[in-house]
């Protein structure tokens, strides 16, 4: 066992550190022109644009040990926003289950940031139980066409996303799990209506997405009609690890730190207060030993292939943490995190408190609900066999 | 021993439902909020007409001669009706203030006004830099000629814009964080060097902050005797927790009974997911915490009414109890209710973005612990 980095790591920690630095956004400049260069730059770094793509399609084909670090230093540095759902959704279902033309025709646009995407799983009767979802794909006599009908929901992003990749059912035959059928299909056409749902932090995320009869060519489905949902399942656990953050909440945990130092209470801070100090010791914690896990879980899988149910521990813990750092930084906010708008009451970061844990409430929720996580675990960790709810 | 409500306390709760039932369903509370004043006004006459502004003022007073109890009850059918209209600011807390220490004329000017719904009042205590300590007041009143000079900033004041005027704490000796030394006034919205800039908060209510720039203090504006107002203060703000406490009891039984109603029609998997036992367990912890919460309001609310010593003791440990429980049921409603339980469709995130601000509010969970074990 061995958790020092080589001194190749440590030589590859300097560049990333020295890439990083060198292109920072800097006061002044136009956010998207930034944005386009910095992955132009981090292309030709060799494929850092893409960090987890896999060598043969244009990734870096880094090791356990160099992922490790690139999530790290980014997460501590920032880097420009990104959508998720092409680059570490699709595409990795493309690379196993896409033709050649798909891969040729949808990757590289995913690459250059140039689509985004949307993703068309739950539906207003199908969420932690996504496989019985109801959105009908019917083929059309002379076998060229698909037509949709059905509504998905919570799609994030779908107001404004180029295209979609979505799940639909061709047969009501079987199981559930079988009939479930890939297809890709643009945003923008006729027969396409998004709603947006407001959600408790008051922002606008997740939408309701209505079909009627839009017109999918067969070309544009992925792999098998009916295997869908093997397609999917591999990308849920992508998805899942994406969710656990850690990365990110060990640099926002030093963020609630600062935070609580700057509140005054008594002759100290917030931070000096025993009951407070001892939520953030326990959140830290909890969070060391989450790192790990996710080093554990990072160098037993091989770039390319999907995370096994290890992820759906990440998920629980990872999602556990976030909240708990929202928690503690609506805490920290004291009775100014109530305010909305209009006021300059209280610490700045106090203002967005409120918003920000509720926001934090969909975490445990989306991407598969904890209890289902825990389902999850119970059957294919644990081994349990389970008829009784 | 006798938990019953009283006949006149089952008339005041009866009502209060009626009229919740009959105005206050989630799209007219949304209306209600966006617009100003943030509430309505005719909502406000119709709740002077019925007597309930006139509750926890005595008879001589021009009220009904009710106590804590009586509030209790009012303020768990606001809670269950997520109620906007600004009773705890004006009748509990100004109102509270003001029949505590007030002189016959201060008590004319402004109680009868109260009363009758024609007048506001708000309490100003909270500062940048207090926390949640009543008496950590660091606004000092400078004295003058004719009384006193106010300069510094009030926070969180319920209910500031609309407010007719302001009691107000400031201090006029002793250290920051000392009892003693702590003066109040009622303030009129409208003195010379006042201003008030409201604000919404998270739960749709209305918020100000009062930034004072040389504002005179008259010997005629002090409520009750100079360096004491603490004893007034607090037990204000005890009224003002323990209000809120009814109130958010009447929030969590609505978040319980709303998940057991929404498990019992939700399918996933084949199943109601009200079969699946792992939810079962959670509705009826989230049950078993309404429960325990009710049985310490009651239990805190009538220590303090008859003025038992260990009324300061009961409030902390009721403030400390609500806030736990209400992040309990709050958080498992909105999870057990899924995607459904973070939109603004559903009347179960109004209620749960009420109890996070009434969590912050007279101090949090911690805090309360805090003082409870010191």
């Amino acid at each position: 066992m061995d958790i020092e980095l080589s001194k190749e790591d440590l030589a590859f920690e300097a560049e990333v550190r020295e890439f990083l630095a060198e292109n920072a956004y800097k006061n002044g400049e136009d956010p998207n022109k930034w944005r386009m260069d910095w992955f132009e730059k981090a292309r030709a770094k060799g494929g850092w644009d893409v960090p987890k793509w896999p060598a043969k399609f244009g990734g870096p084909g880094w090791t356990p040990s160099q992922h490790f670090v690139w999530q790290k230093e980014t997460a501590r540095a920032g880097t420009p926003w990104d959508m998720p759902f092409g680059l570490s959704m699709l595409a990795p279902v493309l690379m196993a289950h896409g033709s050649k033309e798909q891969q040729e025709r949808f990757m590289p646009d995913i690459r250059a940031r140039k689509v985004n995407w949307c993703q068309g799983y739950s539906e207003p009767g199908a969420g932690s139980d996504l496989a019985s979802l109801k959105t009908k794909a019917e083929l059309t006599a002379d076998g060229k066409h698909y037509i949709v009908n059905g509504t998905k929901i919570w799609t994030t992003m779908a107001h404004i996303a180029d295209w979609i990749f979505c799940l639909t059912r061709t047969s009501s035959d079987g199981i559930k799990q079988e009939g479930i059928t890939f297809l890709l299909f643009p945003m923008k056409q006729e027969g396409i209506e998004v709603k947006p749902i407001i959600t408790l932090g008051g922002s606008h995320t997740v939408n309701t997405v209505f079909f009627t009869d839009v017109k999918v060519p067969v070309e544009n489905r992925v792999g098998v009609e009916g295997k869908g949902w093997t397609y999917a399942k591999g990308l849920l656990e992508h998805e899942r690890t994406g969710i656990a953050g850690i990365s990110n909440s060990i640099v926002a945990l030093e963020g609630l730190k600062e935070k609580a130092s700057s509140v005054k209470r008594g002759n100290g801070s917030l931070m000096d207060v025993p009951s407070f100090r001892a939520k953030v010791a326990a959140l830290e914690i909890d969070l060391m030993a989450v790192e790990y896990t996710e080093l554990r879980s990072l160098a037993t899988a091989s770039a390319g292939t999907a995370p096994g149910p290890e992820s759906s521990i990440l998920k629980l813990k990872g999602t556990d943490i976030q909240q708990r750092i929202q928690k503690l930084t609506m805490e920290a906010g004291g009775q100014f995190s109530a305010a909305w708008g209009g006021t300059n009451a209280g610490p700045d970061f106090a203002r967005a408190g409120m918003g920000g844990y509720m926001s934090s409430r969909v975490y445990t929720i989306y991407g598969g609900a904890s209890e289902v996580q825990k389902d999850i675990v119970t059957k294919k960790v644990l081994g349990i066999k389970s008829s009784k709810k | 021993m006798n938990f019953e409500l009283t006949e006149e306390q089952q008339l005041v709760s009866d009502s209060i439902e009626r009229f919740v039932k009959e105005n206050y369903d989630l799209e007219s509370r949304v209306k209600i909020a966006m617009q100003a004043p943030g509430f309505s006004p005719d909502y406000w006459k119709t709740m002077s007409e019925l007597g309930w502004l006139g509750l926890p003022f005595s008879e001589d007073q021009g009220g009904f001669g009710g106590n804590q109890l009586d509030t209790m009850v009012l303020m768990e059918q606001f809670g269950r009706g997520l109620v906007l209209e600004p009773y705890l600011a004006s009748v509990i807390l100004g109102g509270g203030a003001v029949k505590r220490s007030a002189t016959d004329a201060q008590r004319k000017a402004w109680l009868e006004g109260v009363i009758d719904g024609s007048k506001q009042l708000a309490l100003a205590y909270a500062e940048p830099e207090s926390g949640y300590e009543p008496e950590n007041v660091a606004m000092a009143g400078t004295m003058t000629d004719s009384g006193y000079s106010l300069t510094g900033t009030k926070c969180m004041v319920l209910h500031g814009k609309t407010a007719d005027a302001f009691v107000v704490s400031f201090r006029t000796s002793g250290g920051v964080v000392d009892k003693a030394g702590i003066s109040l006034a009622i303030i009129p919205a409208d003195r010379d060097g006042l201003s008030v800039q409201g604000f919404p908060t998270v739960d749709g209510l209305q918020s100000s902050e009062l930034t004072f720039d040389k504002v005179a203090v008259s010997a005629d504006d002090l409520l009750g005797d100079v360096d004491a107002g603490f004893e007034t203060l607090n037990a204000t703000i005890n009224d003002g927790i323990l209000a809120v406490a009814a109130e958010a009891l009447g929030a969590m039984e609505i978040l319980y009974k709303d998940t057991v109603a929404y498990t019992q029609d939700r399918e996933q998997f084949g199943h109601p997911l009200a079969e699946f036992q792992v939810l079962q367990h959670r509705m009826v912890e989230m049950f078993m915490e309404y429960e325990q919460c009710k049985s310490l309001l009651i239990r805190a609310t009538m220590e303090v009414a008859s003025g038992g010593k260990d009324a300061q003791r009961n409030v902390h440990a009721l403030k400390h109890l609500i806030g736990k429980a209400s992040s309990f049921v709050g958080e498992n409603a909105v999870q057990t209710h899924g995607g459904m339980g973070v939109t603004e469709e559903l009347r179960l995130g109004h209620y749960f973005k009420r109890l996070l601000v009434i969590e912050a509010q007279f101090g949090n969970t911690d805090y309360h612990l805090d003082q409870f074990a010191a």
